[in-house]
């Protein structure tokens, strides 16, 4: 193992897990500087986890174990999510693999935990929540394939390494597929965020909570857990954003280097999308996502068209 | 005669040795126990051809003596029907004691499962008709046996007739590959009889397999059979059919077909897709697994397709790969059915209900039962590290490199199927955390099922087996890929590994994904520490949370419902009775109708019906009209002679 892919290793976890709580403190802080508040620091969620790591946790009563078993499976998933993210095209020969379908059954395998906690407290909001959050994938799922696809064209490998490989450089930039694939993407990344127009992460009103609804029973080092989970699914979708979708390429430093400015660079963009788009009605995002799936046929089309350069 | 062929006969015998002891009520332990032997060998010695035993007897013929055999094909079909029937019947030894008709059914088991070898395992034309008959009509019998009130009939009666009708095309196929002698030279099919013989193929044997839009039988039969029989149709049956495809457009039709391969795409797409869909909005437990057959049934044909199309474009590798993950989603499609609906039985026994709405909180109360059934839900809705992730990985893998492979029809079909497959997945999951949410998590919805107890000592061991298998076939799948994936024609040789390494793929090694995932697991709850968690009520504005409020099947499905509108067409009624200004009562009524059934199915009924009353007035009962239309036929005739036109 050559040193730039130890260090690619090293940043993998310490960014996946310590840095990852920084990426939505950091769109917190951008966006109430755009609203013209003082806000938070970035570090604020580093504080919530602190705090929530010194409660007690809650037992709903009538639950199985499976409540209490819910926070850590879906932590682990995300745990394990993130040794598949590459940094700068590389990553460690992780005994998990690097493959971009073993990823999105990890997040799948999250949600399915979650959803379930939310039946077995038979909470109405948390199922409410639940509900919205399992309809929303079956459309986040379809356009996140065709977005793979995609990115998988040049390539040929849904090797996450050798994808990032395949996307760098800037022949790229002049085929329309590339294009397509970055909206698609960028849909993706809105909706697994929980971010407006789709999701509103700041609500406090029950009913109008699709991510948050489902943790509304959790306390303590339980919601400790799903907290940094939900940290963890912004590091996993904005660093494969950054590695798949936007400009890199060089030697493995200067593709470190651009990470570091591509990820506050795309946090500062979710926080201009949270503060110009209001929260979308929720029959409406079906065909906003499914205009995202068009344009990534479109994309689709117009590779075969161009001769599949 | 090899060991393997001994082996066969000595199970078949066994099997109907079993099937004859059923006969006599006293003996219904002592035959099922037979029964399981007789299986156990059978699928021993299919196990043992597909692991690199010599294959037995010859190859197909058009001959009208009854000739079997076993060669690879055969050999996986024949194991995993043994790795379904033995856990079935070891749920019948305590299902069956004090059902209506136990004995009659007993027997018919073991008639049903010879059948279904019988199918796979026919080298002659007459013999694989024969069974295949056999495996329609028996079933029928199971289910007229065990139920006797009107709607059950109706339901065989719908049966009978949709897979009859489609059944002629599993004839015509057969016995136009006979009469061109195309078992032995496929090159002697024209390129005419190729079409007929594909298409008949298709509706035959698509028919039967569940495939949208031929499938109106299947969830209408699935559910009113007895559960270990359902776990049969379900987990085996369809895919028998699914043999006699893949027989007969990978091995009987002369090269790769484009088109067949991209009808079968389309078809595996409708069907997984709206399988999954029409699953989602039921709410009767049996009958939202016997829709999930379909859609993955239609996961199969996505497989099967995508194996046509790589092989019509010279990419062997990839052709078995696709080959492959299609058979490999057979078995596992085959283990977690068998095991959600042997768990559906141990339900509808404890609780004698399978309304989602009315169950609740039985993992509680039938936790070995209950634990297993999970596990199965898990599986079917692809989840790592279990059995359905596995095979649904490998077919995900397929039809995206489909979507990168050099041609704008081709590439735009994976990319499409890609995706849909995609959708698929997720819609699988949103309807298996609505059934285990309602089965078997929160409060229990009435009293039986708030008293309800696990299940005897032989269903419960037949689910945990299947929930063990589940694992197994998750965490180990790369054993078995080389071996299915040379089964293929042109099959690809692959190395062995414990995960499914493959080029072009990240790999996925099950092994250490989930030992990964479970020590991560171990880990964050010891670090949780065992602090002790504060007991409170579920949190509703403060009101208290009761049962008769509690979250419905159709309540957690309505996002779904409202966005998928003018797809679905969900119909509701409201009626609220006002007395004096004030409304005293208002009741709801909501349903999706299944509009293959009334925007296909009806029409087609109709028009049939419509031109029977037509010919009937042929059929007028009277001597006197029937000689008439003999002498009217004799005469035309001798007119047809004298101009010549007979020649």
């Amino acid at each position: 193992m050559s040193g730039a892919t130890a260090v690619a290793g090293a940043v993998q976890i310490v960014g996946g897990i310590a840095l990852a709580p920084l990426l939505p403190g950091l769109v917190q802080s951008f966006k109430a500087r755009l609203q013209g508040r003082r806000g938070a620091s970035p570090g604020q969620p580093y504080r919530e986890l602190r705090r929530l790591w010194g409660k007690s946790a809650v037992a709903v009563e009538g639950t199985t174990v499976l409540y209490r078993l819910a926070p850590a499976v879906v932590a682990a998933a995300l745990a394990t999510g993130v040794l598949l993210v590459p940094v700068g095209g590389r990553a460690p020969d992780w005994p998990v693999g690097a493959d971009a379908l073993v990823l999105i059954g990890l997040l799948t395998l999250a949600r399915f935990t979650v959803t379930l906690a939310a039946w077995d407290t038979g909470s109405g909001f948390a199922l409410m929540g639940a509900g919205r959050d399992l309809a929303y994938s079956v459309f986040v799922e379809g356009l996140l394939l065709l977005a793979l696809v995609l990115a998988a064209l040049p390539g040929g490998s849904t090797d996450l390494r050798a994808l990032s490989d395949a996307a760098g450089g800037s022949d790229r930039w002049g085929e329309p597929a590339h294009w397509c694939a970055l909206l698609a993407f960028g849909l993706v990344v809105l909706a697994e965020t929980g971010r407006q127009p789709i999701d509103n992460p700041d609500t406090h009103l029950e009913l109008t909570m699709i991510h948050e609804g489902p943790l509304l029973e959790y306390a303590g080092r339980d919601l400790a857990y799903l907290q940094w989970a939900a940290a963890a699914r912004h590091w996993i979708v904005l660093v494969l954003g950054a590695e798949l979708f936007l400009p890199h390429g060089g030697s493995f430093w200067v593709r470190l280097a651009t990470l570091a400015v591509a990820l506050p660079a795309l946090c500062a963009a979710l926080a201009v999308t949270e503060t110009w788009q209001a929260k979308m009605r929720i029959l409406r995002v079906p065909r906003f996502l499914a205009a995202g799936a068009g344009i990534a046929l479109l994309g689709l089309v117009s590779w075969y068209l161009g001769g599949g350069a | 005669m090899s060991a393997v062929a001994v082996v066969a006969l000595a199970g078949s015998g066994l099997l109907a040795a079993g099937g004859l002891a059923a006969l006599r009520a006293r003996l219904l332990g002592a035959a099922l126990s037979l029964q399981v032997a007789g299986i156990s060998l059978l699928g021993g010695s299919g196990a043992a051809v597909v692991l690199g035993a010599a294959p037995v007897g010859s190859g197909f013929t058009g001959a009208v003596e009854p000739t079997f055999g076993i060669d690879g094909l055969s050999g996986f079909f024949l194991a995993s029907l043994a790795l379904v029937a033995v856990p079935a019947l070891v749920f019948a030894h305590g299902y069956l004691p004090g059902s209506a008709g136990a004995s009659a059914v007993a027997a018919l088991t073991a008639a049903f499962i010879g059948s279904l070898a019988g199918v796979v395992a026919a080298r002659d034309i007459i013999s694989f008709l024969g069974f295949w008959e056999l495996m329609t009509l028996v079933p029928a019998a199971a289910i007229l046996v065990s139920h006797r009130e009107e709607r059950a009939r109706r339901t065989v009666f719908v049966y009978l007739a949709v897979t009859h009708l489609g059944g002629v095309g599993v004839w015509v196929a057969m016995l136009a590959l006979a009469r061109y002698g195309a078992f032995a030279d496929p090159g002697a099919l024209g390129q005419d009889a190729q079409l007929l013989v594909a298409l008949a193929a298709l509706v035959g044997f698509g028919t039967k397999a569940g495939l949208m839009p031929f499938h109106s039988w299947l969830p209408r039969a699935h559910p009113v059979a007895p559960s270990h029989v359902s776990a049969l149709m379900s987990g085996m049956m369809i895919k028998v059919a699914l043999y006699g495809l893949v027989r007969v457009s990978f091995e009987w039709l002369p090269e790769p077909t484009l088109w067949l391969g991209l009808v079968l795409l389309g078809l595996g797409l409708l069907s997984s897709l709206g399988g999954v869909l029409y699953a989602l909005v039921q709410h009767d437990l049996k009958r939202l697994l016997a829709f999930h057959s379909i859609e993955n049934v239609g996961i199969i044909a996505l497989g099967l397709g995508a194996s046509l199309l790589f092989a019509h474009e010279g990419e062997a590798l990839w052709a078995s790969v696709a080959f492959a993950a299609a058979l490999l989603h057979t078995l596992n499609h085959a283990v977690f059915k068998a095991l959600l609906f042997l768990g559906a039985g141990a339900f509808d026994r404890a609780v004698h209900e399978l309304d989602l709405d009315r169950l609740g909180g039985l993992l509680r109360r039938m936790p070995w039962t209950g634990a297993a059934f999970a596990v199965g839900a898990a599986a079917i809705a692809g989840l790592p590290p279990l059995n359905g992730f596995a095979s649904e990985w490998l077919t995900l893998q397929t039809l995206l490199h489909l979507a990168g492979l050099g041609s704008l029809g081709i590439g735009v079909a994976g990319g499409l199927a890609t995706a849909g497959l995609g959708a698929t997945v997720a819609l699988a999951v949103y309807c298996f955390v609505k059934v285990v949410g309602l089965v078997l998590l929160g409060p229990p919805r009435s009293r039986e099922v708030a008293e309800a107890v696990e299940a005897p000592l032989s269903m419960r061991a037949a689910v945990v087996f299947l929930a063990g298998l589940c694992v197994l076939l998750g965490v180990l799948p790369g054993l078995l890929l080389p071996r299915l994936a040379g089964l293929a024609p042109d099959g690809a040789s692959l190395p062995t590994h414990g995960g499914l390494e493959l080029p072009g793929t990240g790999a996925l090694p099950a092994p250490a994904l989930a030992v990964t995932l479970i020590l991560l697991t171990g880990a964050l709850l010891l670090a949780r520490g065992r602090r002790a968690a504060a007991p409170a009520p579920a949190w509703a504005c403060g009101q208290l949370v009761e049962p008769a409020l509690s979250w419905t099947s159709a309540g957690f499905t309505k996002p779904l419902r409202l966005m998928l509108e003018a797809v679905l067409r969900p119909e509701r009624t409201v009626t609220a009775r006002i007395e004096g200004g004030v409304v005293q009562e208002i009741a709801y009524e909501g349903e999706v109708p299944h509009l293959f059934d009334t925007k296909l199915y009806r029409p087609v009924v109709r028009i049939a019906s419509a031109g029977a009353a037509q010919a009937r007035r042929l059929q007028s009962g009277s001597l006197r009209a029937y000689v008439l239309y003999l002498l009217a036929l004799v005469l035309a005739l001798l007119v047809l002679v004298r101009t010549g036109a007979l020649g």
